[in-house]
Parts: C-alpha cells; sequence; structure tokens
C-alpha cells in the first residue's frame, strides 16, 4: 500500500512537472505597413508641443527600427490600399510637465516630467493586435519635450518585441 | 582733405550696414520637418504664401495654405548650446553642489511655434521650432495674414498651450 502511494505521488509529480513545461513564445504578428495616429488626449490638459512631439518621435523611432516596409503617418491616403495593414493608436492617460529646473536641482526627488500612455495596435478590420501602458519620462537632465523621446522609444520597442 | 575723405568713406559704409535687410531671427527645429536634422538651427520665413526654413545645408518649404493650425506655447531650456550643455555638466562635480548655481543661471526662456499642416499625402505633420523669446506670435500673425488655418482664437490657443 505504502509502495503504490508512494508510486501514485512520483507520477503526480512528474505530471505536474511536464504540465509546467515553459510554454512556447508567442508568435511574432506580421505587417508591411503601419499608420500611426496622432495621440488622442481627451479631457487632458496638455500643451499642443508635446502631442505633436509624440506623434513626430514616434514616425522618426519606428521610422528607424526598420519594422515595417512602410510608415504612414495619420490621413496619409495611401494607407488605404495596404492589405497588411496595422495602425498604431495612442491614447493620453496622464501627463506632468514637471520642471527642468526643479529636477536639476534636485535630481529624481522632483521636477519630473512624464507622459502615460496606452499605446494599441490593431489590424485593418479592427481587431486589437496590442494592448500597453507606457510611460515617458525625464528624471533629471533634458527638456521637458524630452519625455516624448523617451514614450517614443519604449513604444518602438514594445512592436520590436511583438512584430 | 583726407581726413574729409576717410570721414566720408566711414559715413558711406555704416549707411550701407544700416541699410542692410533685417537677418531673420535665429530658430531651432526641434522636429517634423523630415528634409531637416532634428534641433538644426536656422532661418524661418514667411513670404509668397510660403513658410520656409532654411540651414546652411538644406531648407524646407510649407505652403500656408496647407497649415491647418497653429501653437504658441513656451519651453524653459539650456542657454550656451553645446558648449553651455559641457560646462553645467562639468559643473556636476563642484564641491557643496555649488555646481548646481549654474542650473540657475544657464537657462532661458524660449517660444515653442508649433506648425500643424499636410503633406501632399493627405499626412498629417507637426512641425516645432523654438523661437527667442517673443518671437512666436508675431511669426503665427504671419503665417495667418499668409494664408494659414487656425481653428481656434488667439487667446485660447494661449491657455491651451501653457508655459
Amino acid at each position: 500500500m505504502k509502495i503504490s502511494l508512494g508510486l501514485f505521488l512520483m507520477l503526480a509529480a512528474a505530471a505536474l512537472v511536464l504540465a509546467q513545461k515553459p510554454a512556447a513564445p508567442a508568435e511574432k504578428l506580421h505587417a508591411s505597413a503601419i499608420q500611426i495616429e496622432l495621440t488622442d488626449v481627451g479631457d487632458i490638459s496638455i500643451p499642443a508641443e508635446f502631442r505633436y512631439a509624440i506623434y513626430e518621435r514616434l514616425i522618426e523611432q519606428v521610422r528607424d527600427s526598420r519594422l515595417f516596409g512602410k510608415v504612414y503617418r495619420s490621413g496619409d491616403k495611401a494607407a488605404a490600399g495596404v492589405p497588411d495593414l496595422v495602425t498604431l493608436h495612442t491614447s493620453l492617460e496622464a501627463f506632468d510637465e514637471g520642471s527642468q529646473m526643479k529636477r536639476e536641482l534636485a535630481p529624481v526627488a522632483m521636477g519630473s516630467t512624464k507622459v502615460d500612455v496606452t499605446a494599441q495596435v490593431t489590424s485593418k478590420d479592427g481587431k486589437t493586435l496590442l494592448n500597453q501602458k507606457v510611460a515617458g519620462k525625464v528624471r533629471i537632465f533634458g527638456e521637458n519635450l524630452g519625455a516624448t523621446n523617451d514614450l517614443a522609444k519604449r513604444i518602438t520597442k514594445l512592436l520590436q518585441a511583438s512584430f | 582733405m583726407k581726413l574729409n575723405v576717410l570721414l566720408s568713406i566711414l559715413m558711406g559704409a555704416s549707411a550701407a550696414l544700416a541699410q542692410q535687410p533685417d537677418q531673420p531671427p535665429n530658430v531651432r527645429h526641434v522636429i517634423g520637418l523630415e528634409s531637416v536634422k532634428l534641433n538644426a538651427n536656422g532661418h524661418l520665413t514667411i513670404q509668397n504664401g510660403v513658410m520656409q526654413f532654411t540651414t546652411k545645408k538644406t531648407e524646407a518649404k510649407v505652403p500656408a495654405s496647407s497649415i491647418e493650425e497653429v501653437f504658441v506655447g513656451t519651453e524653459m531650456t539650456q542657454s550656451g548650446g553645446t558648449a553651455g550643455k559641457v560646462v553645467k555638466t562639468a559643473a556636476i562635480a563642484a564641491p557643496f553642489g555649488s555646481g548646481k548655481a549654474l542650473t540657475l543661471l544657464m537657462r532661458t526662456k524660449v517660444d515653442i511655434l508649433t506648425v500643424v499642416f499636410r503633406g501632399a499625402d493627405g499626412g498629417v505633420h507637426g512641425a516645432i521650432f523654438a523661437l527667442q523669446k517673443g518671437q512666436a506670435e508675431p511669426t503665427r500673425t504671419q503665417l495667418v495674414a499668409a494664408g494659414a488655418h487656425t481653428s481656434a482664437p488667439q487667446t485660447e490657443l494661449k491657455d491651451r498651450t501653457k508655459p
């Protein structure tokens, strides 16, 4: 009886180990082109230059990454003819302009500029392929607008991990 | 006699210098014009219904009629250009945090001009420029006079683009 119980426990443990084997890595998405939309700011107050800097930095960073054969701007008519086009949407979640002077006087403790967005990639039929919160920051040196560059880099990394 | 000739030459030279056309103010292209490098310095002019940004190496033209919005904002930035950055970075090593005093001294407020326009393909562009303080508003007025569109009155724009 003791032996059969021990055997049973061993078999159960082996089955558990097999069941816990690492999951296969998620399949990468594929698209020949991406269209980048302007950030939806909703009701959050943000200076216009930040909104357009996020957009322009994203276009620059995604182009430089060479993940996609073509990167289309918002409103580009040519994008409509691409069958496997994906679209990158960003929605502003929070914004703190911070202060360059404060963060240089008391680094990290105060004055950080923060831009939080939700980045979403959708297919042409409207299906959500990717949805994640991303934050861009300037903690010590640099102009406040530098947070848009940090944000664009992080979103591009997210795309690189998924495409 | 000779003194009179010399004086007249000097006066003529000074008059010629005084009659030189006003050089457009120096402007920094932050981002948004694809043919111009980021942070390139140049001159922004508005002539014959066209906004033109010219650097030593390149130029970009935007028809005023394609401009959909012009926003004015402000930003604190590092004065002294690259040399200023080097000096400030070196000052970090100064004892007892005395280098932080430089942070207060080596800064300047600039105007930020955001020009939103559509390219020939319909794509949205957001060109962002840093100008000397007090120069963005007259430039905006010039753009509107040249045919640029803007949906919000000037006062509202100022409210929206907080410093």
